[in-house]
C-alpha cells in the first residue's frame, strides 16, 4: 500500500530522480550533524579556529546543498516538484503490523523551511563567531548549534511521523542544552528545565496523536502521504476521532511555538546565548508548530473546531503577548515576547487555512527576529552584558550602524511599507478579514496587535538607541566587529526586500511568488487553497494595517523618544488592571507557580521526607538487620578448632555414602 | 600371585582400617604433625583401595590413580609443613586448638 502510493508520489522524469534526492537528503542532514560530532570530538583538542570553520562550515555546506534542493524544484513542473525517497526501514514487523520507513519528502514547504534553517542558520553561526570569541567551550557551543540545525531538518524533512517527531524531540533537547549553556548560573538550568518539561508536554500530546493515526486509519504506517491520502476516507470530515487529532497535534505545536497555555519557557530561554535566541527561539524552532500545522494541513482542513481553536489560540496568544512587551524592561524579554507575538500571528493564519500567508510571515519574521536578536546581542556585548533597557539610551551615537540596522528590524517588525514585515502581515490579517471563525472578529484583534507592535517595536527602539545614555558605560560602547556586523547587515537586507520580492500585496500587481510556490502543497490530497479576498478587501485592510502600524510607531514616538523611563507617566495613561496584567505578563507564571510546580515541589518533599527514608530506606536496611541477626545463631557453628570441620566433614561424607548406599540397595 | 577370590575383602577391609585409624586421629590427635601424618595415612588407605579395585578390575586405571595421589599428596605435605614450621618459629605451641583464629 505504502509503496504503490510512494510510487505514485516519485518522480520519473523531470523532476527529481530518487537516487539524486537520496544523495542530497543524506547529504544536508549529515553535513551539520558531521559538523556536532566533530566540534565534540576534537573540538577541545584542536582549539577555536577549528571549531569556528567546522561549526560554520558545516551549516555552508548544507545550505549550498539546500540551494541546489531548492532549484532542482524550482526547475521541475509543477506537478513533479514533490519527491519522497526512503532511505531504509526503521521498524518492520510484517505485513498487518506496524511498518515505519526512514522517508524524506522535499517538495516546496520543505525546501522554503530548509532555505530559512541553513540560510539565516549559517548568517548566524558566523556572528556566532564574534560573540563567543571569549567563551571558554566554543567547541560545546558550535556542537550544540550543530546539532540543532540536523535536528531542524530532520523535523522538516520527514515523511515518516515518527521520523518527525524524532526531530520534534530532538530540536527540544537541542534547545534545551543550549538555554542552559550558561550551566554556573541557576537562572539558566532552570530556564532549560522549564523549556524542556513545557515541551515535552506537547511531544506527549503528538506520540499520542501518532498512535491514534495508526489506530484510527488501520494504515500500520505512520507515513506521512499515507495518511494524508487515506485520511478522507479514513475519518468522517468534523467528526470527533479527527477533531482530537488535530487537537493533540496543535497542543504539540503550540508547546514548541510557545503559545498559549504553554509559553511561559519562551521568555525565560533568553538566559541562554544571544545567538541562540536569534536561531532557535526567534527565527527557527519556535516556528515549527507553523510547519506542523501547515504540514497536516489535510487533516486540519477537517476539523472545523480544531481551525477555530488553532486560530483564536493563535490571536489570544498575539493580543496577550503584545500587551506583555509593552512593559518588559529587559531588552531580550522584549524581543521574545514580540516573537511570541508574531508567532500567534502565523499559528492564527494557519488556523484560518491560509497557510501560505503563515509560511511567509514564517520567511520574513525569520529575517528581522534574527536581525533584532542580534542587534541586541551586539549591543549587549558592547555593553558588557547589560540587558536592562532602562540602563541603555543613545546607544546609536557610539554603534552607528548597529543601531542603523535594528532600526531597519524594528520597522519590519512594525509593519511598514515597504518592509518585509508589512507585506507578510497585511497578507495574513486580509485573508483574517474574510476567513477564519467569526471573522471579521479576530481580524479587529489583529489590528489590535499591529499598534501593539508598533508600540512595543518603537519603544523598545528609542529607549535603547535614543535619548540621553542613562549610565556613563555607554559612553565606552564600541562598534561591533565585522564579523558580527556582516550577518546583520544580510539580514537587514532580508527584512528589507524579502517582503515585496515574495509577494506584491496588491492583486494583478507583481506577483505572488510565495502563494504560487506553497499552494500546489496545500491543495494536495483534496486540500482547498483560500481564494485571494477581493482587490477591494485588500487595499482596504492594507491602509487600515498599515495605519494601525502607524497609530503603534507615533504613539511610542510621543511616549519614548525623549528616553522617558519613567514607568508612571505611560501607565497613568492606560487603565491600570491594563498595566499590572502587562507588568505581571498575565499571571501565568505565578498560577503555574502555584498550581503545578509547588504542589509538585512539595509533593516531591513529602515523598523524601516520608517515604523514602521509612518505606525505601526501611526495606534495604531491613533486608540487612534481618540477615546480621539470622548470622548471630549460624556465627556458633564457626568455632575455629579444625577438628570441628573436619568432623562435621566426615558425618557429611559418612551421611552421603549412607544415603547413596540406601538409595542403592532398594 | 594373591588369590584373588580370597584376598580382595581382606585387602578392602585393610583399607577400610587404615582409613578409619586416619579419620580418627585428624579429628582426636592435637599434634599438628600427628594430624599431618594420620592425613597421610588416610591417602594412602585411598591409594591400596584404587590399586586394589584396579588389580581386580584388571584395569590400569586404579594405579593411575594412586600414582596422582601421591603427587598431590607430595605437594600437600611441602605446604602443609611449611605452614607448620611458620607456626613453629612464630613461638607458638604446636597444637592444633590454639589455632583458632577463624571463629567469630
Amino acid at each position: 500500500m505504502s509503496h504503490a502510493l510512494l510510487a505514485a508520489t516519485a518522480i520519473p522524469q523531470n523532476g527529481m530522480s530518487t537516487d539524486k534526492a537520496k544523495t542530497l537528503v543524506i547529504l544536508v542532514l549529515v553535513l551539520p550533524l558531521a559538523g556536532a560530532l566533530l566540534n565534540a570530538a576534537l573540538g577541545p583538542r584542536l582549539g577555536r579556529r577549528f571549531v569556528n570553520y567546522a561549526g560554520t562550515l558545516s551549516i555552508l555546506a548544507s545550505l549550498i546543498v539546500t540551494l541546489v534542493v531548492f532549484f532542482t524544484i524550482l526547475g521541475a513542473d509543477q506537478s513533479l516538484r514533490s519527491t519522497t525517497v526512503t532511505l531504509w526501514t526503521y521498524i518492520d514487523l510484517g505485513p498487518g503490523n506496524l511498518n515505519v520507513d526512514v522517508s524524506f519528502t522535499l517538495d516546496q514547504l520543505s525546501a522554503v523551511m530548509m532555505l530559512v534553517i541553513t540560510g539565516v542558520g549559517f548568517l548566524i553561526h558566523v556572528y556566532s563567531v564574534g560573540y563567543m570569541e571569549h567563551d571558554a567551550t566554543p567547541h560545546r557551543f558550535f556542537s550544540y548549534m550543530n546539532l540543532f540545525i540536523f535536528s531542524m531538518l530532520l523535523l522538516v524533512l520527514a515523511a515518516n511521523l515518527l521520523i518527525l517527531i524524532v526531530g520534534w524531540a530532538m530540536v527540544g533537547l537541542a534547545s534545551y542544552l543550549l538555554i542552559g549553556y550558561y550551566y554556573e548560573r541557576r537562572s539558566a538550568v532552570l530556564a532549560a528545565r522549564k523549556a524542556f518539561i513545557t515541551q515535552v508536554i506537547g511531544d506527549i500530546a503528538m506520540v499520542v496523536a501518532a498512535f491514534m493515526l495508526v489506530l484510527g486509519l488501520g494504515a500500520h504506517s505512520l507515513s506521512l502521504p499515507v495518511i494524508f491520502a487515506t485520511a478522507h476516507d479514513g475519518f468522517a470530515v468534523n467528526g470527533a476521532y479527527v477533531t482530537a487529532i488535530c487537537m493533540l497535534l496543535a497542543l504539540g505545536a503550540f508547546a514548541k511555538s510557545a503559545q498559549f497555555p504553554l509559553h511561559t519557557w519562551l521568555p525565560d530561554a533568553m538566559e541562554g546565548p544571544t545567538p541562540v535566541s536569534a536561531l532557535i527561539h526567534a527565527a527557527t524552532m519556535v516556528t515549527a508548530g507553523v510547519y506542523l500545522i501547515a504540514r497536516f494541513h489535510t487533516l486540519f482542513d477537517m476539523s472545523v473546531l480544531a481551525q477555530g481553536m488553532v486560530a483564536c489560540v493563535g490571536m489570544g496568544t498575539a493580543l496577550m503577548a503584545g500587551v506583555i512587551a509593552l512593559s518588559q524592561i529587559d531588552i531580550k524579554r522584549v524581543i521574545a515576547f514580540s516573537t511570541m507575538s508574531q508567532i500567534g500571528l502565523m499559528i492564527f493564519a494557519v488556523g484560518i487555512g491560509a497557510y501560505s500567508a503563515g509560511m511567509f510571515h514564517f520567511i520574513t519574521h525569520a529575517f528581522f527576529k534574527a536581525l533584532l536578536f542580534l542587534a541586541a546581542g551586539n549591543v549587549i556585548h558592547a555593553l558588557h552584558d547589560e540587558q536592562d533597557v532602562r540602563l541603555m539610551g543613545g546607544v546609536e551615537r557610539f554603534m552607528t550602524n548597529t543601531g542603523r540596522y535594528f532600526l531597519v528590524g524594528s520597522v519590519a517588525l512594525a509593519g511598514i511599507i515597504p518592509f518585509a514585515g508589512y507585506y507578510s502581515k497585511e497578507d495574513l490579517l486580509g485573508f483574517g478579514a474574510v476567513y477564519g471563525p467569526g471573522a471579521p472578529a479576530l481580524y479587529i484583534a489583529g489590528l489590535v496587535v499591529n499598534v501593539l507592535t508598533g508600540i512595543y517595536a518603537f519603544r523598545l527602539y528609542f529607549l535603547v538607541f535614543h535619548g540621553e545614555p542613562q549610565t556613563a558605560r555607554i559612553s565606552d560602547a564600541k562598534e561591533a566587529r565585522r564579523v558580527m556586523l556582516v550577518p546583520v547587515a544580510l539580514l537587514a537586507l532580508g527584512s528589507v526586500v524579502s517582503g515585496f520580492l515574495l509577494q506584491f500585496p496588491l492583486p494583478g500587481i507583481g506577483k505572488n511568488v510565495i502563494g504560487d510556490w506553497l499552494n500546489p502543497v496545500f491543495a494536495q490530497y483534496g486540500g482547498t487553497v483560500l481564494a485571494e479576498p477581493s482587490t477591494a478587501t485588500v487595499l482596504l485592510t492594507q491602509l487600515i494595517g498599515l495605519a494601525a502600524s502607524l497609530l503603534g510607531v507615533g504613539l511610542a514616538r510621543q511616549w519614548f523618544f525623549f528616553h522617558s523611563p519613567d514607568a508612571e507617566v505611560v501607565a497613568s495613561r492606560v487603565p491600570r488592571f491594563l498595566t499590572l496584567l502587562s507588568l505581571h505578563r498575565f499571571y501565568f507564571d505565578d498560577i503555574y507557580d502555584a498550581v503545578l510546580v509547588r504542589p509538585s515541589l512539595a509533593a516531591a518533599r513529602g515523598v523524601r521526607r516520608v517515604i523514602e527514608p521509612r518505606y525505601i530506606d526501611g526495606a534495604v536496611r531491613g533486608v540487612g538487620s534481618a540477615l546480621s541477626e539470622l548470622s548471630v545463631d549460624f556465627r556458633t557453628y564457626q568455632t575455629g578448632f579444625i577438628r570441628d570441620y573436619a568432623a562435621i566433614m566426615t558425618i557429611g561424607a559418612v551421611g552421603f555414602v549412607a544415603i547413596m548406599v540406601l538409595l542403592v540397595a532398594r | 600371585m594373591l588369590d584373588t577370590q580370597q584376598t580382595f575383602p581382606w585387602l578392602l577391609a585393610v583399607a577400610s582400617g587404615m582409613f578409619t585409624i586416619g579419620a580418627l586421629g585428624v579429628l582426636i590427635r592435637r599434634n599438628p604433625l600427628v594430624v599431618f601424618m594420620c592425613i597421610e595415612l588416610m591417602l594412602n588407605a585411598v591409594n591400596l583401595a584404587f590399586v586394589t579395585y584396579g588389580h581386580f578390575l584388571n584395569s590400569m586405571d586404579g594405579q593411575m590413580f594412586a600414582l596422582m595421589v601421591v603427587v598431590v599428596a607430595a605437594a600437600e605435605v611441602v605446604v602443609g609443613l611449611a605452614l607448620i614450621t611458620q607456626v613453629f618459629r612464630s613461638g607458638r605451641e604446636l597444637d592444633v586448638d590454639d589455632l583458632s583464629e577463624m571463629s567469630e
